[in-house]
């Protein structure tokens, strides 16, 4: 009975990993190409423009990738729970489920359409990444039980096949861009955190916030829901409405999460994992730590990805990937007996 | 041996009166699969308050696909269920658990939650906004892990738990949610004879202390002669008996339904059916045995 979770014990947790990130904010902000004096910052802007570059540097280029690396961070973390919980997988994840893939080619298929790559704001990029990646969760969902119920193993396979038709359609459209384009494109693909202006960042922001905190509501939903369907409504719980409400604003955060960083992949696989060993597998406290520390994650991702080539600069999805594939690999040999009888 | 086959059993339906109230009617009720034969018809029986039924018969005679009626998971062809003289239909899925509890068949989450998480999810349909157990819920949960004898493992993940364990575990979740009704399909499933006894004394003891409604599907007839109260005995041929447990629970009966030689033996109060295979060494076996 010492283990049920009361709300001073949830608080108390979100707020020792919410101090973690903003160490790790605060600490990797410091961390560049260009060393910045700490004092030099707290001196101001000065009084004309380019005066003072450690400021400018700290305050308009590394503070908002921070934050922008933060925000793709807990997203995809926030996501790969709900989507493990739903799906009753530990391996679920956006990225490896083909949802990640599907909002980019949303975003593709806008950018083709001939709408400008700046995100937000009222371009229907948003919007064609959110249908993208819900028809996606719809398609490897139905494929996967084509293939034979919810296993592990069918939605994964459902997941890759999705995954690679997707990818090759990106490339075909990735060949009718124009050279100006491919490299940003290219780079955007394989999940790179760049600059973004603060409108894109506030929006993105108040998105994602706004769908891990729903996602929260429902969070003790979740728990009983890992117990199957049928299980879930004994207990009281709608299972097709939770399933519904979990799958559009897991698919909505990755969608917002795709079109500021491109294809960052396993962070919703290695975060919740790492938090279910250290405070347990409750979804109501798990969500809101994976957000926190998956936030954390990708800032120390980044920061790696844009110093350990230094100058050039490296997409921090291939960082979360040479990380996250040996976890992934762990976790397949782990559970794949464990779930693979699961209906 | 000479079974008696395709032979419709009858109706005997006697709806004695064992308390005050009825929990569960069922009446003409039909169930098919998609694009299979009926597996349920016409099936009508009540349960009073505080009874412990059996639902006892053999392989694919419905007797899982009737508890997922009774428990709101299928919904019947035609036909009615009223659970507290109300339709089932009529009962949000929050309100039905706050009636009617289900145990199925052993299953353990990929998630390694402890046994005092899981028991504490029957409090789900009693939870605020805010989803946090109250004292109250912890208090049930408290009384249920007491009842069920587990609190000692409470803490422990259910994955590391023996399968006795876990089936005590999932009758705590079930008394925990604090419901008139508890359905349970094949409790003592791999169990060993002890824990096959432990689960249902401890069926019992609900049934008696906290004046519960027990249904349980089992396919050992023993059990449900020594325990149980009624017995609803399902045919393959979708016929049916309803009524008090020694009126159903026959030699010939039980011959004629699971279509195989059954001796009986009177132990106290209770009588005993065993089944005896060709090769069985007794009396009547061919010689060499």
């Amino acid at each position: 009975m010492t283990d049920l979770l009361t709300p001073r014990s949830l608080i108390n947790k979100i707020a020792l990993c919410l101090a973690a990130l903003v160490v790790v904010m605060f600490v990797c902000s410091l961390v560049g190409t260009q060393k910045i004096s700490l004092s030099a910052v707290f001196a101001g802007p000065g009084d004309t423009p380019g005066q003072n570059t450690d400021y400018d540097i700290f305050v308009r280029v590394r503070i908002p990738r921070i934050i922008l690396a933060a925000l793709v961070g807990a997203a995809l973390a926030a996501s790969g729970v709900a989507l493990q919980a739903i799906l009753r997988n530990p391996l679920a994840e956006p990225y490896i489920l083909g949802i990640s893939s599907g909002a980019a080619l949303g975003v593709m298929t806008a950018a083709l359409a001939g709408v400008s790559w700046s995100f937000l704001g009222g371009s229907p990029m948003a919007a064609m990444a959110f249908l993208f990646a819900i028809g996606t969760v719809w398609l490897v969902w139905f494929t996967g039980h084509l293939a034979g119920g919810s296993t592990v193993t069918s939605l994964l396979l459902a997941g890759v096949v999705i995954n690679a038709f997707f990818s090759a359609v990106i490339m075909l459209m990735t060949s009718l861009i124009d050279s100006e384009q491919l490299r940003s494109t290219i780079m955007w693909l394989m999940g790179s955190i760049g600059e973004k202006d603060f409108s894109t960042l506030l929006a993105s922001a108040i998105f994602i916030i706004a769908g891990i905190t729903g996602l929260f509501t429902i969070s003790q939903k979740l728990n009983v829901l890992a117990f199957g369907a049928g299980e879930a409504q004994s207990l009281g719980v709608n299972p097709r409405r939770i399933t519904l409400v979990a799958f559009a604003l897991a698919s909505f955060i990755t969608a917002v999460a795709v079109g500021l960083s491109g294809l960052v992949g396993f962070v919703g696989l290695v975060v919740p994992h790492s938090v279910r060993l250290i405070f347990g597998p409750d979804h109501r406290q798990l969500l809101p730590t994976s957000a926190l520390l998956g936030a954390a994650f990708v800032v120390i991702c980044d920061t790696i990805a844009r110093t350990i080539i230094s100058p050039a600069q490296l997409p921090v999805g291939v960082i979360t990937a040479i990380i996250g594939g040996p976890v992934f690999l762990i976790l397949l040999s782990r559970y794949s007996k464990k779930v693979g009888n699961l209906r | 041996m000479n079974p008696v086959r395709n032979e419709n059993l009858k109706n005997t339906n006697l709806h004695p009166e064992i308390s005050n109230g009825v929990n569960i009617k069922v009446q003409n009720l039909r169930f098919a699969y998609k694009a299979q034969a009926e597996i349920l018809k016409n099936l009508s029986f009540q349960i009073p308050a505080s009874t412990f039924l059996s639902i006892a018969g053999p392989n694919g005679a419905g007797k899982t696909t009737l508890l997922n009626l009774l428990s709101g998971l299928l919904k019947p062809a035609s036909g009615s269920i009223e659970i507290d003289s109300k339709p089932i239909s009529s009962y949000s899925v929050r309100r039905l658990a706050k009636k009617v509890a289900v145990v199925r068949q052993e299953f353990v989450p990929v998630f390694e939650f402890s046994a005092a998480q899981v028991v504490s999810m029957a409090r789900t349909p009693y939870l605020g906004a805010l989803a946090f157990e109250t004292n109250a819920d912890k208090e049930a949960i408290a009384e249920a892990l007491e009842m069920t004898d587990t609190a000692r493992f409470a803490d422990r993940p259910l994955g590391h738990l023996s399968g006795g364990e876990r089936q005590r575990i999932f009758i705590a979740r079930a008394l925990a949610q604090q419901t008139p009704i508890l359905l349970l399909d094949e409790p003592t499933n791999f169990l060993d004879m002890k824990h096959q006894v432990g689960i249902y004394d401890l069926l019992k003891k609900m049934q008696i202390e906290k004046q519960k409604t027990i249904v349980s599907v089992t396919h050992d007839i023993n059990l449900a002669a020594q325990y149980s109260d009624m017995v609803l005995l399902l045919s393959a041929d979708s016929s049916y008996s309803f009524g008090p447990t020694r009126e159903i629970l026959t030699t010939e009966r039980i011959e004629r339904v699971f279509d195989v030689q059954t001796f009986s033996a009177q132990i106290g109060q209770t009588k005993f059916f065993f089944p005896l295979g060709k090769f069985t060494k007794s009396q009547s076996s061919p010689p060499g045995f």
